[in-house]
């Protein structure tokens, strides 16, 4: 017991007391009794940071650097200059139909998906509160979080196409003839049809959320408000939302680093060419196809972009998350 | 508590733990050298190799014979895997750029194959595919600028015109058409027909079913030369005589509502044809192997009417493959591509239906009935390389990108123009 004794405070009493077996693996013995805490969490800090400089911020760092060089090698802005004022960036014909630029584009897709997947999420979530069964819902729309999104995508592909899908079925019903044809290869319904698809398979992201940050307010509060005779519309703004917050910023977060990223779900439901012309191409797509047709630089410059605005984004709501 | 501080003695130095990473490093070093020299050892006879082909369902069935008379010719096993080329156009560049290869052998579209080989990504195999076995320059395609061949070419399919079920054409009373104003009355009687919905459906995948139509009315009105000038660049899309054959053929029949809108090629169109809600399909000679829900029975093809003056053109798409130069079985692979390309292998393929055969001497009764009405619609026409295969990227995904437009467009007159200069910028 003495052995460990004076390593106690240092936190190593565990890890001599492993080495006391007979014949055991005298773990304690590897520690001279000069190491300190600190050095026991750099050898364990080692390995995962060596990963990470490798892995990640040298790779971030040479896609930066890339994307500051010609193909030559040369220094120059010329990337970005090619990146900023390719039409298919941002199309200077700025009018409906699409194609708008794959900028704009996933402006649109933070505009529309973000707040109709956050909302509806919520929604739900209220309704389902004190829902007996409730569990059955919420599972079956959470299927469209546990699905690929490139499996999505291709199931999107299927729901929008006449015939087999029942989006334009439905519309062909009602005499809609406009919407009664294959969503997603017509310019003017593809970049919603995606957008909207996307909605329900994302709104189980929300509604999980909501529905866990729901469990956590006391029912003290709204008891207490009944008493004072508060009208259920206030209750909402007054109690439920304010104490939902820290989920809000949460869902906002993840959503939009998805939308600002979104590949998956274009690449499968359209494929690599961004949908008819290029009516649903965005930031990542175009990344890739800069990269398959081996124009790296420019592939490196949209890939920083990219990161710059999910940066942006982040720290600004990281910022709010942490704030008391 | 305070006085085992005095009694603490280490059992060992730190010196042990450096004894102990060191010997860690030593065994994963050990562990990974033996795990990549096993999985990167040659192949011993009489080992699996792989071949990688866009042939998935009927198509793939019928190809696996081939596959099968080869194995039991050599003894060399073969294991097929399914991917689409436009997938591959991905993947194989980055594999290269790792000197690695998914397959021993590859099908893959012959701008991919001639691009590549230059690069020292593909296998030389000037000095094995017999030249001879072939017609003139059907080798042209796969061969680099450098002046090697760095492919053969397997069998292929003609996209010779409009399928259509002779038993629909009798119960309406139809008939093929011989010229430009029986066509368009052709289309005109379709869509009189209760239940059809369009005289002409669309085919759509990621853009090629488009652009094999547009290629057609090219090949018969422009003529072969166009076709050959538009492939080779030395015409353009928005000049006067692309954009007026655009105007006076291809435009008036979307306009009219003669061709549906894109619906999958293999699924939604392919039935709502067969069911006869559509009673014209423009597709390739490999539709005649679509069973089901495809009967070749009831089945027959007319290509677009031709007019005087003007030498039409038919494609041919072959099916080009290759050798990845970093395939660890080159003797393996090197046979069962003497194999593909020779006249034995393609008689197994062609008896199959839906092919036709590249290499010389394969026997006119090997092909199925069906396959001789294919060819009955090369007679006087020029054989054509596909276009946009041809082309390659960034050409043809903007091709099929930008035919999409067209055909989904409210008003394909007014983006026409717009339409041809997307085309041509990137041609």
């Amino acid at each position: 017991m003495g052995e460990t004794g004076a390593v106690d405070r240092r936190g190593l009493r565990s890890l001599t007391a492993l080495g006391k077996g007979r014949g055991g693996f005298r773990l304690a013995g590897l520690f001279g009794p000069r190491l300190r805490k600190g050095t026991l969490r750099t050898v364990f800090f080692a390995p995962a940071l060596l990963l990470i400089v490798f892995l990640v911020v040298y790779p971030v760092l040479q896609t930066v650097y890339l994307s500051f060089i010609s193909v030559t090698g040369a220094p120059t802005l010329g990337n970005y200059q090619d990146v900023l004022s390719d039409p298919e960036t941002i199309n200077p014909h700025l009018s409906w139909p699409p194609p708008l630029g794959t900028l704009l584009h996933n402006a649109l897709w933070v505009a529309i998906h973000l707040p109709i997947s956050l909302l509806f999420g919520l929604w739900l979530a209220l309704i389902l509160r004190e829902v007996k069964g409730a569990w059955i819902v919420k599972s079956a729309i959470f299927l469209g979080m546990v699905t690929p999104m490139i499996v999505g995508g291709v199931i999107l592909r299927f729901l929008f196409e006449t015939g087999p899908g029942i989006v334009p079925s439905f519309f062909q019903a009602l005499g809609i003839r406009s919407l009664g044809v294959s969503w997603l290869n017509y310019r003017e319904t593809a970049l919603l049809g995606l957008i909207f698809g996307s909605v329900w398979l994302w709104t189980g992201f929300s509604l999980i959320i909501y529905s866990a940050g729901l469990t956590t307010i006391p029912k003290d509060y709204f008891e207490a408000a009944k008493i004072d005779g508060t009208p259920p519309f206030r209750m909402f703004f007054r109690i439920t939302l304010p104490l939902l917050k820290p989920m809000t910023l949460v869902i906002i977060t993840m959503t939009l680093l998805w939308e600002l990223k979104i590949f998956d779900i274009v690449y499968s439901a359209v494929g690599a060419t961004g949908g008819t012309r290029g009516s649903v191409d965005v930031l990542s797509l175009q990344m890739f196809n800069y990269f398959v047709a081996s124009k790296y630089n420019l592939a490196a410059a949209v890939a920083t972009l990219l990161t710059l605005l999910t940066l942006v984004a982040t720290a600004f709501l990281f910022r709010r998350m942490v704030k008391p | 508590m305070s006085s085992g501080a005095a009694d603490y003695v280490p059992a060992r130095t730190s010196g042990r733990l450096i004894a102990i990473v060191v010997a860690l490093l030593i065994i994963t070093n050990v562990v990974t050298a033996v795990g990549v020299y096993y999985a990167s050892v040659p192949p011993k006879a009489g080992e699996t190799i792989t071949v990688i082909g866009p042939w998935a369902g009927s198509e793939m069935a019928k190809f696996l014979p081939v596959l099968d008379a080869f194995t039991n010719s050599t003894g060399i096993k073969v294991s097929y895997s399914i991917a689409r080329q436009e997938d591959l156009k991905t993947i194989l560049p980055v594999q290269f750029a790792a000197q690695r290869a998914p397959g021993d052998v590859i099908f893959m579209v012959s701008s991919f194959i001639k691009d590549q080989g230059p690069k020292g990504n593909v296998l030389d195999l000037t000095s094995v595919v017999d030249k001879t076995g072939y017609s003139a320059g059907a080798l042209d395609p796969v061969t680099g600028t450098d002046g090697k061949i760095y492919g053969a070419v397997y069998t292929g399919k003609v996209k010779p015109g409009f399928w259509f079920r002779p038993s629909f054409f009798a119960a309406h009373s139809l008939s093929k058409p011989t010229n430009w104003t029986e066509f368009t009355n052709l289309l005109a009687q379709i869509k009189s027909i209760p239940g059809i919905v369009n005289p002409i459906v669309s085919g759509d995948g990621v853009g090629w079913p488009l652009s094999d139509v547009t290629e057609h009315f090219i090949a018969t009105y422009g003529g072969a030369s166009m076709h050959r000038n538009l492939t080779a660049g030395t015409q353009k899309w928005n000049g006067t005589a692309v954009h007026d054959l655009f105007a006076s053929k291809i435009v008036p029949l979307l306009a009219a509502g003669d061709f549906s809108q894109p619906l999958t090629w293999d699924s939604t169109a392919i039935n709502g044809w067969w069911n006869n809600q559509y009673a014209l399909y423009f597709m390739g000679s490999w539709i005649t192997g679509m069973t089901p829900p495809v009967d070749s029975a009831d089945l027959d093809v007319f290509s677009l009417p031709t007019v005087s003056g003007v030498t039409p053109g038919v494609v041919f798409a072959a099916d080009y493959f290759f050798i990845p130069k970093y395939t660890a079985k080159v003797d393996a692979a090197k046979q069962l591509l003497r194999f593909l390309a020779s006249k034995d292998g393609q008689t197994v393929q062609v008896k199959q239906g839906g092919h036709l055969a590249t290499v010389l001497g394969v026997a006119t009764s090997a092909y199925p009935a069906v396959d001789a009405k294919v060819a009955q619609t090369l007679t006087g026409k020029e054989v054509l390389s596909d276009l946009d295969d041809t082309k390659g990227e960034p050409f043809q995904s903007n091709f099929w990108s930008q035919l999409k437009g067209l055909w989904t467009s409210p008003d394909p007159a007014g983006d026409l123009n717009s339409i041809l200069d997307s085309i041509q910028s990137k041609a």
